[in-house]
């Protein structure tokens, strides 16, 4: 009997010890093998490109024999996702979409290699047709080159055809009377479900962001400062109190209205003018998914007294090569093919892609121009011009507090003055 | 007579020895998973809320008590905590009434309410992302089922901003997050109703009280060490909401209904302070367990009370 407890007992012992060394071994192996991704090229997209990052799958794939592996993640969480790819070593991604204003982050925390030397070694990538209001903010910090511009989003205002002839308006050409015709069309109408405008007010970046830095780059006469834009300026309390004049009149309620909530409803032909990205167009002429086929109309963003036609880089997107990458050299054949003139033509010319052009020969391009005519002649006015916003290693945290003060701006909790300084005051030491 | 003596006490002894070794090897796989599952994270959370720390360079500095100095000034994370407070009390309490409501009426009907019950868990088993989603869109102020509704009673009226307005948009969170767990409420406290013992109601029968008497003299004493047991659970869960709060309101209006989990991930993964988001879950864990502690008490003791 003690025999066989004893047995027993070394038989439970024995159990625990390999237990215990199998939770230990597999708490240890994360770590994909060495020559796991040979031939294969991993490339982290943000959602609102998933369209993009199929199309250049699919056309990479076709002109090199690899196979190319595109994750999808929400926009918002590409940063931490990359910093902590490479913080872990996991090392799971070689080439990287960031979000323009998160370069400074990325590259402080290591997370995206310096290009320097290469793209500027490189004829094939012709720096100098990136649009330069586009490529600078895109790619540089502290002086070196980290990514290539994919995407050169910016805002323009978009109209309903229809709804401004019933309510006899005309396209603003100033913040005051984006305000007058927004008003003149929600008292007329809104009892049946109609609105003068969808601000996008909603607390995410790109949303309440983009709202209060179109205004500020159509109102300023000095362009933005990227490393710590002029909030202690009377034309940002400007910017942000054109917000507040509107939002009464907006498609309520500005707080919960996002690009995903505004979209339907301006494609309902429920909304009478908006402040959206270029593609709306294509998406404006397309019967499965608008009303309001060739009931539109595009201009540039109002202006402020000392402005002038300009708008703000919303959303712009770039890619980089990881620091880790597996295959550095397919890894930059990649992101020279993404942001190559020929691809963004052929990607701006998609229905679907969400892209804009990077380039100066893609803006003037014929076909980019016949597909859109409208957008594309808007476009080229307003993309060269175009205002940065913040891209130092702060950025992030620098655009969430202007956020956040904006949207209590917008509840009544705060007034534009205050907002606009409260935001000023708490970047102080951020900036240090 | 004292050498079998010693034999017999060192035949004794080995395998006392032995036990005790097994006994401690056996309780390996325990302390490992101890560790890593609380320990660690724990120690690592307080060394991170004492130093700064980004996403990308954690343990840069120490920085002391810097973290939680700036946490109880920055105007948003004690608010946070009073919200989580307010947030787990009501809708824990929500779902448990609601719940209790469901099982009493369930145990009516327990012969013909199978149906009904797999129906009843339908709130349970939806992803609460889905939940969200689908609340998000029908309390949407355009197009949205309720501003229809409302529309349909009162043509011309300006749509009601459940989730634009306050305290509007925290009302209506709590509101869902009580329908998503109410059905795990009515479940404890179903199976809890099925255990009472019958000869009580028999002898209130006979004594002829009323279904009122009976709930109140009979029923609700009987069940209470049950309903603290939800109610304890279910502030746990509440204590930890974030996927609604993320997809139907974004923390919004303003910081209405950023309540204490939300605020951690947008200090974690919005601002990437590591610092300050490991700051706010320690204080936010010594809340947690300020509320969690005295319930539990009040729990246990009505459990002694029953039995």
């Amino acid at each position: 009997m003690t025999v066989q407890r004893s047995r027993s007992s070394y038989r439970v012992v024995a159990a625990s010890a390999v237990t215990a060394g199998i939770i230990v071994v597999a708490g240890c192996s994360g770590t994909p093998a060495e020559d796991e991704g040979a031939g294969t090229l991993s490339v982290l997209i943000a959602a609102p490109q998933e369209g993009a990052g199929k199309i250049l799958e699919e056309e990479f794939e076709k002109a090199h024999d690899v196979e190319v592996e595109v994750e999808v993640v929400p926009y918002d969480q590409i940063q931490s996702k990359v910093t902590l790819d490479v913080q872990s070593g996991t090392s799971a991604y070689d080439v990287i979409q960031y979000w323009y204003p998160t370069v400074g982050a990325l590259a402080e925390a290591g997370a995206l290699a310096d290009i320097t030397d290469w793209v500027a070694g490189d004829e094939d990538i012709d720096q100098a047709d990136f649009i330069d209001a586009v490529y600078q903010p895109y790619t540089q910090y502290d002086g070196k080159t980290y990514g290539l511009p994919i995407d050169g989003d910016t805002h323009v205002l978009f109209y309903n055809t229809e709804i401004f002839e019933r309510n006899g308006v005309e396209p603003p050409a100033t913040w005051d009377e984006y305000v007058d015709v927004a008003r003149t069309i929600t008292e007329n109408e809104s009892g049946d479900g109609v609105y003068g405008t969808a601000l996008l007010g909603s607390k995410s970046a790109f949303n309440i962001g983009s709202s209060f830095f179109n205004r500020l780059a159509t109102m300023s006469s000095d362009p933005i400062d990227s490393a710590m834009p002029q909030l202690d300026s009377d034309v940002a309390v400007e910017a942000a109190q054109a917000m507040l004049d509107v939002s009464e009149y907006a498609l309520p309620s500005p707080l919960e209205i996002g690009f995903e909530q505004a979209l339907p409803q301006f494609l309902a032909g429920k909304v009478g003018m908006m402040e959206f990205w270029t593609d709306l167009g294509v998406f404006a002429q397309d019967p499965e998914q608008s009303q309001i086929v060739d009931g539109w109309g595009v201009v540039p963003l109002p202006l402020g007294p000392e402005g002038s036609v300009s708008g703000a880089l919303n959303a712009g997107w770039a890619m980089g090569i990881s620091p880790n990458a597996a295959d550095e050299d397919l890894a930059k054949q990649f992101v020279a093919f993404a942001s190559s003139a020929d691809t963004n033509e052929m990607l701006i010319t998609t229905t679907g892609s969400g892209i804009d052009p990077t380039r100066t020969s893609t803006l003037e391009s014929e076909d980019y121009a016949e597909l859109v005519p409208e957008v594309a002649e808007v476009n080229e006015q307003v993309l060269p011009n175009a205002q940065s916003w913040p891209t130092s290693p702060a950025a992030p945290e620098m655009i969430q507090v202007l956020g956040d003060n904006l949207a209590l701006m917008l509840q009544g909790n705060l007034s534009a003055e205050e907002a606009v300084s409260d935001t000023w005051d708490t970047w102080q030491p951020l900036a240090e | 007579m004292s050498t079998v003596a010693t034999r017999t006490r060192q035949v004794v002894r080995r395998p006392a020895r032995r036990a005790a070794w097994t006994g401690r090897a056996m309780l390996v796989p325990a302390v490992f998973a101890v560790v890593v599952i609380a320990v660690y994270p724990l120690v690592f959370s307080v060394a991170a809320s004492l130093s700064d720390s980004s996403l990308g360079q954690q343990f840069t500095d120490w920085v002391g008590g810097a973290n939680y100095a700036a946490l109880f000034t920055d105007g948003v994370t004690l608010p946070s905590l009073v919200r989580s407070v307010v947030f787990a009390l009501a809708s824990a309490i929500l779902a448990l009434v609601g719940g209790s409501v469901v099982a009493l009426c369930l145990d009516v009907s327990v012969r013909s309410g199978r149906v009904l019950r797999v129906l009843l868990l339908l709130p349970l088993m939806t992803p609460p992302v889905m939940a969200a989603v689908v609340w998000r869109l029908m309390l949407a102020p355009t197009g949205g089922l309720f501003n229809n509704v409302i529309q349909t009673i009162s043509p011309g009226a300006e749509p009601f901003l459940f989730l634009g307005s306050s305290p509007a948009a925290m009302i209506s969170v709590i509101a869902v997050d009580a329908w998503q767990w109410a059905p795990f409420c009515a479940l404890l406290v179903f199976a809890a109703l099925q255990t009472l013992p019958s000869e009580v109601y028999e002898a209130a029968q006979v004594d002829g009280a009323g279904t009122l008497q009976v709930f109140r003299r009979i029923t609700f004493p009987l069940l209470l060490p049950s309903l603290l047991t939800a109610l304890l659970l279910k502030v746990v869960l509440s204590f930890k909401v974030f996927d609604l709060v993320f997809v139907m309101t974004g923390g919004g209006p303003g910081f209405d209904t950023t309540v204490s989990s939300y605020d951690i991930y947008r200090s974690g993964f919005q601002s990437f302070d590591i610092g300050m988001a490991a700051a706010q879950t320690i204080v936010f864990l010594v809340l947690v367990t300020i509320v969690i502690v005295p319930l539990n008490a009040v729990r246990q003791r009505a459990q002694k009370g029953a039995s």
